[in-house]
Order: C-alpha cells, then sequence, then structure tokens
C-alpha cells in the first residue's frame, strides 16, 4: 500500500485520517513529527477502545515533552500497529504508511468533512 | 525575542509545602483548567517530605529497589522525563495558556531554552560555573537505545537545555503539552539529598571566587550548605535553612519570570 499526503483528510492538531470504505486509518503528519522531534515513547491506543473525534486517543513523548494525539474521527479501534511503538523512527521515514496508528470504524462518516485537505493543511503549516 | 504588543497577565503563586498527592493535583488541575483567557501562572512550591515524581510514562518496576530513594512516597507527573527526588529543592510549573497561531508546539521550545538560560546567566554572574548541557543521553529510539537504559533519575540523565554547575546537573524541567496549553515542570537542586548524595545541588558545588568577588550579598551569607546547617538541629539553624529557601525561592521566581519574558510578554502580579 502506497498512501500519498494528497489522499489524506488532516486534523488542525496534525492527525491524518485515509478512508477505505467505513475504515479509517489514522497516524500523525510528516510535520508534526518533525516539530516534535526526538520521539521516546507512544502510548498506543487498544482494539476495542471507543475513540471520539477531537478527543484523545493516545500520548506520545518527546524528549521532556509529552503531547497528546487526538482522533479525526469517531469509532471504535479495530486494529492497532502494534510494532510501531518499538519502532518509533518509522514515524520519521514513512509516517502516511507503514507509521499509521490506529484503524477505526466510523460511526459517524460524515465527520470526514470538517477535516482538511493536503492543500489546506500545508497552508495552516505554512508549508505551501 | 518579544513580539507582543499587548502583555498577558501573569501569576507568581506561592504554595506551602504540601504532600505529592497534593502538589501533583494542583499542577494538573492548573493545566486542566487553562481556557485562551487564562493568566500565565508560575506556582513556586516545596514538599513537605521527600517524594519521588516519576516521569509520565516510567515504569514503576524498573525502580531500583537497592536505592535508598527507592522507598520515598511516590507520586506521577504529567509531565516527562525521569524521576526525582524531591527534597532540598525547590519545584516550579508554569502553565502558559495556547495560542493557535503558535502552531503545534506553541511557546514549548522557547520557554524551555529561556526559563534555563535566565538560570544560568544569573548563576554565572554569581560565579558559578554554569551552562546548559548541550548534550543528550536521551533514550530515543531512532538512536537505536532502549528507554530502559537510561538512568531511572532525572538528575542522572542529559538533555541539551539542562543547567550543569561543572558537570553536575541542578536544574532540570520537563513539559506537557495540551490543546489548551502548556504545563512546564522542574526542580532546582539546593543541596544533596540523604538520599541521593551524588546528586550535589548548587550550595555543595565551588565558585569561581574570582567572580564572585564582592558578592558578599544574601545569597552568600545564606548560600550555606543546607544540610550542614540542618545537622545543628536548633531553632536558629531551622531559621537559617527556611531563610535560605526563601532566598533561593525568590531568586529562582524572578530568573524563570525575566526568561518567560523573553519569549512572553508578561504583567506579573505575586499572589
Amino acid at each position: 500500500m502506497t498512501i500519498k499526503p494528497e489522499q489524506l483528510r488532516f486534523c488542525e492538531s496534525h492527525e491524518w485520517a485515509y478512508v477505505q470504505g467505513d475504515v479509517a486509518t489514522v497516524g500523525i503528519s510528516a510535520f508534526a513529527v518533525a516539530e516534535l522531534t526526538d520521539l521516546v515513547f507512544m502510548a498506543m491506543p487498544k482494539v476495542g477502545q471507543k475513540v471520539v473525534a477531537g478527543q484523545e486517543f493516545g500520548e506520545v513523548e518527546s524528549v521532556k515533552a509529552v503531547s497528546p494525539m487526538y482522533s479525526p474521527v469517531t469509532g471504535e479501534v479495530v486494529e492497532v500497529n502494534d510494532p510501531l511503538a518499538n519502532q518509533l523512527e518509522t514515524l520519521n521515514s514513512d509516517p502516511y504508511d507503514a507509521g499509521w496508528i490506529m484503524k477505526v470504524k466510523m460511526s459517524d462518516p460524515s465527520e470526514l468533512e470538517k477535516l482538511l485537505t493536503w492543500e489546506a493543511y500545508q497552508k495552516q503549516c505554512g508549508q505551501s | 525575542m518579544n513580539t507582543a504588543s499587548q502583555k498577558i497577565r501573569a501569576i507568581v503563586r506561592w504554595d506551602p509545602p504540601q504532600s505529592g498527592e497534593i502538589n501533583m493535583r494542583i499542577d494538573n488541575e492548573m493545566l486542566a483548567d487553562l481556557t485562551p483567557n487564562s493568566p500565565l501562572v508560575l506556582r513556586m512550591y516545596r514538599w513537605s517530605r521527600p517524594t519521588l515524581s516519576l516521569g509520565h510514562f516510567q515504569n514503576e518496576l524498573e525502580i531500583p529497589s537497592q536505592e535508598s530513594w527507592s522507598a520515598a512516597p511516590r507520586v506521577r507527573r504529567k509531565t516527562g522525563g525521569g524521576a526525582i527526588l524531591h527534597d532540598l529543592e525547590w519545584t516550579y510549573s508554569l502553565v502558559i495558556p495556547g495560542r493557535p497561531e503558535l502552531g503545534l508546539k506553541g511557546h514549548s521550545e522557547p520557554i524551555y531554552r529561556s526559563t534555563h538560560q535566565a538560570v544560568v546567566e544569573g548563576l554565572r554572574e554569581m560565579g558559578w560555573d554554569a551552562k546548559l548541557s548541550e548534550q543528550c543521553t536521551c533514550a530515543t529510539l531512532s538512536r537505536g537505545k532502549e528507554a530502559s537504559e537510561e538512568p531511572f533519575l532525572c538528575f542522572m540523565r542529559r538533555s541539551p537545555v539542562d543547567v550543569l554547575v561543572g558537570g553536575d546537573k541542578i536544574l532540570g524541567s520537563a513539559q506537557r503539552r495540551s490543546a489548551s496549553g502548556l504545563l512546564q515542570h522542574g526542580s532546582f537542586l539546593l543541596s544533596a539529598s540523604a538520599s541521593t548524595p551524588q546528586l550535589p545541588g548548587l550550595l555543595n558545588l565551588p565558585r569561581n571566587s574570582r567572580d564572585a568577588e564582592g558578592l558578599e550579598s544574601a545569597g552568600e551569607v545564606l548560600g550555606a550548605d543546607t544540610n550542614g546547617v540542618r545537622a545543628a538541629g536548633s531553632l536558629v539553624a531551622d531559621t537559617m535553612v527556611d531563610l535560605a529557601m526563601q532566598f533561593w525561592g525568590q531568586w529562582l521566581a524572578d530568573r524563570l519570570m525575566a526568561g518567560v519574558d523573553q519569549v512572553v510578554a508578561c504583567d506579573w502580579d505575586n499572589a
């Protein structure tokens, strides 16, 4: 699977969602990974966990700072990329594919309309 | 540098020594209660008994049981980093409301560096060989190092912005970011704890006598080793320790405020 950022939708808080049917794959953007720098730990969500759009689903620790991660969609976690927690360097090398964090079975796909396109997200990050 | 045209309201809050549970609850509430209109708050505090605070993700099972500090009461911080034995030190917490235009990290990195740099400059003026560490023992997985390989105690680790005197770390801080703002928590070691004698505090470390000439100030007089003074066990000794603590608490708060002012224009008020 090769995902291009143009295929994704983004939160203002820098998480992304890739939608296939009623399942959204979720991760954090390359911009966020670069900004956080030197990641040392990620508290992953659990399969079966209920997540809510705009609310925390996990945490990531960079050197000395703990930051929350916010879900772009509401639903139930159906799969987690557990190996990622021990291979955080993947977030640097492949944030939009191998660096995915969780897959969520969405309960309200209309929430996707509130997310940013790649173009709008780049503008938010001052990268376009 | 500070370019804001309007000053943000800022409060220095002084709390009495309290238990670890209460201290952490107050810090957590300060962060949770932040709104865009909240004041910036610098909270200065101590602990009613020596207490071990664990970094947010540290595993209690990895506490080295043979160490004397392992038996201290424990609390868990919201911030990252290693464990701290809070004893002969000042602790501070700084909460700053978020500003969306500042992006993901907000003020976090400039505040972290500028507060520590202000402490370094103050210590150097008083004759201590202070500097930022500018080195890292961090267990970043991208460097192929496991977190468990790092020393458990914060003051045995090094991150680039830690404040060192000579080679010893005397100020370390860590942060937690939230959607509503930032919490920075730090510990300023004044004297080695009996439970961690290998970690000297500021007052255990020598000053450069030439640089310190003419500095017969309150800091000079009150800069006695608090362990030694405490050992005297008299009312006078307790009073001297209290005075020394007050002096260094006010000194640290002033330096931190100066560092914050470098990043955020503040209108300070003492509460």
